[in-house]
Formats: structure tokens, C-alpha cells, sequence
């Protein structure tokens, strides 16, 4: 029974799809009467079913080799498209974990778009986000990787696009779509020089190649440097990390979705790419080196944030950072630990903020505040996800970075520093958002805010006893090392840094004697980290400007030099008739001696061999 | 000094010039009637000294030379009815006046 549901697991990207294409008919133009609420339950049940389908066939799959079935899509000459899909325990787990917090998601967004008619497009997307996510895991091929990478590029320009009638979001969906648009056409380009060195897209395949490739170093660096590239804007990472603080203009639960999984696809795209990457070192480095200055930048960008969807965005970068830390470094299957507590935690914190700006309007953390007794459940949540995603002890997050920072350790002991002071600031940005909303005194934004109802509290619970329990399931899974072999060192340093951030953060944000808001050092410097290092500026007046001012030099060349050309083609036989015409004077005599004229010409012409030799003769006398 | 056919044919272009210039500089319409009577006569010196130099058994040319006297004969009357029938309707004979179909 679950063998045949492990067969059949290539049905859960099915599922979603057909939930996604489900949802259309409640559109506000195509059923009027019922109003757009099916379109929710419908993608729910659906998420439902693809999460059940998952446990079942995950099941059948534990203790087992990975099974590989093949569809057929395109054959051409010597191009053979067929699909790869892997079914093993970490790619069935991995859809487990996309369609279970795409559930809880999907609950939340039914009580969070309450007041919206725009159900229909929400779950749609929300669902073709599913599809793309639980197809990208399951399959096994680098081309197909890139193909639902576009389309998810193409689904987040939609989803941050959702009340398109705010200008804000409008700019945001554009530089989402272009900026996760530009890393995915370089890793076009590494796909595409790829196969000629490989001869394969199966990452497997790949794999096996890469570990006897005997390849040239700066092809091998190119190649690398593409590859990352496409990773590079999907996890938004530094210089292409724009696009996810403004994407966050779209709805609460696909900031969920978007926060916890979607900024893995990239991640789960360059772990399959590691040994690809590890061919050269320039490239490895590169990863770590970008990976290292986002989790730093991204974290003291996230302190510096007001806006309480931001301060989560950013530090959404800098762990997306870590991951890359961990590619750089060889760690795969680290990396895969982190980004499952990552997920897991990060989806948590957002539902809990969500649920907080949805009956405190403001996103303003400066005009939050007291909501500690008002609030347990998100205020419980919201710890929870913190203690989940830094380096506290018990939970998740602590195992996977102590597993990063065991092999830094080793490898890099510098960039084990790196990950104390990551973790120690993330600690103290996640601290001061807490103390900011639910320490302190209530403001007038925050003076009455009740709990939320059902559908948004219930996903947030559930989720909290999944954060507390993934550390029950790792051991499970044989994830964390034993506790013999544990390093008891980093794991000091790690709990220290966390301790530091945390007691720094308690004491500027919980302290109601420490003036708000807070000015610490240089005010340029304060606001170098607010603007995100005047990202915004650095793109217009770098890329922006010089696309800008290429493409009108070539709209005015278009419009001056070609289009003139031809143009003055036509002005010149206009001209030409306008000013032959005066030959036909009128004059009778005029025309005769235009007759005469032709006529000796004609004469002179004719002639002319004959007045040459005339010529000849008189010269000779 | 003998008179060669060059001769004639020398005069003959003279002529056919001097009817050219004539026809094309005149601004009296019956001047234009004039000079083209100039330039027949050129012809017809043309043919005859041919006539006599060339072809004197058959004398084709002096044939010819009737024949072209004949037609512009007929062409002179034909030309100043029009000239005339012009000046019915314009009052004059001004070759520069009688410009209208123009560009």
C-alpha cells in the first residue's frame, strides 16, 4: 500500500496544480454569487492531500536506496529531455515540509484574507507555488530545476503583485521578477555550458561526473560563478537581495511561504550543485565569501529595520547566507538540517508578526509595544521561533549551526567568528523586535489588540509544537551528531553569542528606562544600515542607469539614424518630383530645344568613335 | 574654286542653325512658322546636293525635294490657321503667353 504511493508520489506536485487551476473559477468575474471563499478550501484540501500522500509514501521510503522513475518529455536529434524524479527519503521530506507549512499558510491565509475578494488569484498562486516547489525537490534534473525556478520566478512576480492598486507594490513585484530574473538567465548560462562538459543534467549523474572531471580551472570558475548566480538572487543574497525587502508589500501567508521555502528553492538548487561548485575553488569561495558578507549585512541591516516585516526579511538573507556558508564549505547535508529548522522556525516568526499587524495595523515596530500579556499565544509563538532559528540549546536551530560551526571550526576558523557574531546579532535583532512589540508600554497603535481567531491562531500553534519538535525529529533522522561527539567548544561559544545578543537586546528593549528610539554611534551610520546600504540608490545609479541610458542612446539612434535613413529615402523622391517637375515648363520652344538637345546627344554618342578618330587626325596634322 | 557637295551640305546646316536658333528664340508664333520654312529649305538644299552629287541618273533626291515643298506648304497653311485660331481666343501671338499647360 504505501509502496504504491511512493510510486505514485510524483501525484504531489499534481495536487497542487490542479487545486491551483481549481481556485479559478471563484475569480470575482467568473462566479458572482457565491463569493470567493471555495477557492481557499479547495487549495487547503488539495494541500491536504498531497501532505498526507507525502507521509504515506515517506513511509515506504524510510531505509530505502532512492528510487528514480523517468518521464519521457522531449527527444530531439541528440537532446533527450526526459524528466529524472527522485524519490528518496530527503526529497519526499522535503516535500512533507513545503506542503505541511504550505498548509498551515493556507489556513492562516483564510483567516488572514478575510476582508479580501481576491481568493481566487491568492490560493491559485499560492498553490502553483506548491506545485513548483514539490516538482523542483522531486526532480532530479538541473534543466527542469531551471525551467520551474522561472516559473516560480514568474509565480513571485504575481503573488508580491497581488493588490496591484498600491504603487509600492507594483515597484516591488518589478524588481522581485527582474532581480531573481537576472541571477536565473546567468544560471541559464551555466546550465547550457554545462552540458557540453557533462553531457548530463541529472544531478546524480553530475555528481559522478564531478568527482573524476579533469576540467580546465577557469572554465570550471566560470561555470561555478554562473551556477551561483541564479542561487544568488532566489535566496536574495548580496548584491541581488533588493527584491525581498520589497516583496514584502505582498499579503502576510505568502510571506510565509515566501520567507520559510520559497528562498530555499535556490538553496536546495546550489546544495545539488555543491560538487559542480567544489570543482573550483575560486567558486566554492565565492559562495562563502557572498554567503558570509549577506549573513553579516544582512543581520545588522535587520536591527537597523522599523518595519516589522523587514526586520524578519533581512535576517531571511543573512540565514540564507549561512546556507551558503555551508555549501561553500562542502557541508550538504548540513545545509539541508538548516534550512529544514530555518524553514520551520522562520515560518513561525512570520506567522506570528502577521498575526500581530493584522489587528495592529501598523508594521512600525517603534509604534508597538505591551502586547506581552495581551497577546501569549503569538507573544509564546514568536519565542519560540526566535529560540527555533538562533543557537539556543534544545531546539533546532542550535544543532544545525553547531554543525556549521563544528566544520568551520576546522576549515575556517575565521568564518567560525563570522557565524558567532551572525548568530550573537541575529539573536539581538530577533530580541529587540520582541522587546519592541511585546516588551514595554502600550502604544496607542497597540492599546487594544485582541488575539487573533482560529484559522490564524491554529496554524501558529501547530507550528510552534513542530519548531519544539524538530529537534525530537532530527535525532530521529540521525541528523545531530552523537552527544559524545559533540564539540563542546563551539557549542559553548555558539550559546554564548546567542546569550550576549539576547541579554544586550533585553537590556536596550525590555529596559523601559533605555530611551526609544534608540541612537547608538553615528547617525549616518545608523541610517547607512536602515536604507539597507542605499541598495536602492547603488542599483539605479549603477545597473539601472547605464540600461537606461544605453537603451534611450539606442531608442534615439532607432529613431533618428535608422528610421531617417529610410525616411530620408522618401523625402529626396518627393524632393526630386517636386523639383523636376519645373521641366515641363510650357514653353513650346522650350520643348524643342529639349528635343534638340537629346537629339545631339544622342548624335554625339553614337558618333563618338567616329569624331575620336576625327580627333586623331587632327592632332596628327 | 570648284564647288564640292561639302559645300552644300555646309550651308544647308548654316541654314538648318540659323532656322533652329530662329525657332527657338522667336517670340512671334509666325517668326516660329518662319524659321521652321528656314529649316525645310535646309533640308531641301541638303537632298538636292545629294540629288546632284550622288544619285544624278535617278535625281531620287529632286523628287523627294517636291514632295517636301508640297507637305510644307501644307504645314505652313495648317500652322497659321492654328497660329490664327490662338489668336482668336488670346489676342496675341506671344509664344510666352501661351504657357498654360505647364507642370
Amino acid at each position: 500500500m504505501a509502496q504504491f504511493f511512493l510510486e505514485t508520489a510524483w501525484l504531489i506536485p499534481c495536487y497542487a496544480l490542479m487545486g491551483s487551476i481549481l481556485a479559478i473559477p471563484w475569480s470575482p468575474s467568473l462566479i458572482r454569487r457565491t463569493g470567493p471563499r471555495p477557492a481557499g478550501y479547495i487549495n487547503a484540501l488539495m494541500t491536504l492531500v498531497a501532505f498526507l500522500h507525502g507521509l504515506i509514501a515517506l513511509s515506504a521510503t524510510w531505509n530505502q536506496p532512492a528510487q528514480e522513475i523517468l518521464i519521457p518529455w522531449l527527444q530531439v536529434v541528440d537532446l533527450d529531455l526526459t524528466i529524472p524524479l527522485e524519490f528518496s527519503s530527503i526529497t519526499i521530506g522535503a516535500t512533507l515540509v513545503i506542503s505541511g507549512i504550505n498548509l498551515l499558510a493556507q489556513i492562516y491565509a483564510i483567516g488572514y484574507m478575510e476582508m479580501d475578494w481576491g481568493w481566487a488569484r491568492f490560493y491559485s498562486l499560492l498553490a502553483l507555488f506548491e506545485a513548483g516547489m514539490c516538482a523542483l525537490v522531486l526532480c532530479n534534473s538541473l534543466f527542469f530545476s531551471y525551467i520551474i525556478l522561472e516559473v516560480l520566478t514568474l509565480g513571485t512576480y504575481l503573488l508580491v503583485g497581488f493588490w496591484f492598486n498600491q504603487s509600492l507594490v507594483v515597484t516591488g513585484a518589478r524588481d522581485a521578477f527582474l532581480t531573481k530574473r537576472v541571477g536565473d538567465l546567468f544560471l541559464l548560462m551555466g546550465v547550457i555550458a554545462l552540458y557540453p562538459l557533462a553531457g548530463t543534467w541529472n544531478f546524480s549523474e553530475l555528481a559522478e561526473w564531478a568527482s573524476t572531471a579533469n576540467v580546465d580551472p577557469k572554465v570550471a570558475a566560470l561555470l561555478g560563478l554562473a551556477l551561483i548566480a541564479g542561487p544568488m538572487g532566489k535566496c536574495a543574497q548580496f548584491p541581488l537581495h533588493l527584491w525581498l525587502d520589497l516583496a514584502m508589500e505582498g499579503p502576510v501567508p505568502s510571506t510565509i511561504l515566501r520567507n520559510a521555502v520559497v528562498v530555499c528553492t535556490g538553496a536546495w538548487v546550489l546544495i545539488k550543485l555543491e560538487p559542480i561548485i567544489a570543482l573550483s575553488p575560486l567558486a566554492a569561495s565565492a559562495t562563502l565569501i557572498i554567503g558570509a558578507v549577506t549573513a553579516l549585512g544582512g543581520t545588522m541591516v535587520a536591527i537597523a529595520q522599523i518595519d516589522i516585516k523587514r526586520t524578519l526579511s533581512y535576517l531571511v538573507s543573512a540565514y540564507m547566507g549561512l546556507v551558503f556558508i555551508a555549501v561553500g564549505t562542502g557541508q550538504s547535508e548540513t545545509a539541508l538540517t538548516l534550512m529544514l529548522t530555518y524553514a520551520v522556525s522562520m515560518a513561525l516568526l512570520v506567522m506570528s508578526i502577521g498575526g500581530i499587524v493584522w489587528n495592529s495595523i501598523t508594521q512600525d515596530v517603534t509604534k508597538l509595544g505591551g502586547l506581552w500579556a495581551k497577546r501569549p499565544a503569538s507573544a509564546f509563538s514568536y519565542l519560540v521561533g526566535a529560540a527555533g532559528l538562533v543557537a539556543v540549546p534544545p531546539l533546532g536551530g542550535f544543532f544545525a549551526l553547531l554543525q556549521v560551526g563544528d566544520h568551520l571550526s576546522s576549515t575556517y576558523p575565521w568564518f567560525l567568528g563570522l557565524l558567532l557574531l551572525v548568530n550573537g546579532l541575529a539573536t539581538f535583532s530577533l530580541t529587540r523586535v520582541f522587546g519592541l512589540v511585546f516588551g514595554g508600554k502600550p502604544k496607542p497603535m497597540s492599546e487594544r489588540s485582541p488575539e487573533v481567531h482560529w484559522p490564524m491562531a491554529l496554524p501558529m500553534l501547530l507550528l510552534m509544537g513542530f519548531t519544539l519538535h524538530v529537534p525530537l525529529i532530527l535525532l530521529q533522522w540521525q541528523l545531530i551528531p552523537d552527544w559524545s561527539t559533540l564539540n563542546t567548544t563551539v557549542a559553548g561559544l555558539l550559546v554564548l553569542s546567542s546569550a550576549v545578543g539576547c541579554t544586550l537586546g533585553s537590556f536596550i528593549y525590555l529596559n523601559n528606562g533605555f530611551a526609544k528610539p534608540v541612537r547608538f554611534g553615528n547617525k549616518s551610520l545608523q541610517d547607512l544600515f536602515a536604507y539597507d546600504f542605499y541598495t536602492q540608490k547603488v542599483y539605479r545609479l549603477t545597473i539601472v542607469f547605464v540600461v537606461d541610458l544605453v537603451s534611450r542612446a539606442i531608442s534615439w539612434a532607432d529613431r533618428y539614424i535608422v528610421d531617417g535613413v529610410v525616411n530620408l529615402v522618401g523625402i529626396l523622391t518627393v524632393f526630386s518630383g517636386q523639383s523636376l517637375k519645373y521641366n515641363v515648363s510650357g514653353q513650346t520652344q522650350f520643348y524643342a530645344l529639349t528635343i534638340l538637345f537629346g537629339i545631339v546627344l544622342f548624335g554625339i554618342v553614337v558618333s563618338w568613335p567616329l569624331l575620336a578618330r576625327l580627333s586623331l587626325i587632327v592632332n596628327g596634322f | 574654286m570648284h564647288l564640292q557637295l561639302q559645300y552644300f551640305l555646309l550651308l544647308a546646316a548654316a541654314l538648318f542653325c540659323i532656322g533652329i536658333y530662329g525657332l527657338i528664340t522667336s517670340r512671334n508664333a509666325v517668326r516660329v512658322l518662319m524659321s521652321i520654312e528656314l529649316m525645310l529649305n535646309a533640308v531641301n538644299l541638303n537632298l538636292m546636293g545629294f540629288s546632284n552629287f550622288i544619285d544624278p541618273q535617278e535625281i531620287k533626291g529632286q523628287v523627294f525635294t517636291v514632295f517636301v515643298i508640297t507637305v510644307a506648304a501644307a504645314e505652313a497653311a495648317v500652322g497659321l490657321a492654328i497660329v490664327l485660331s490662338i489668336y482668336r481666343n488670346r489676342e496675341t501671338v506671344d509664344m510666352e503667353q501661351f504657357n498654360l499647360l505647364k507642370w
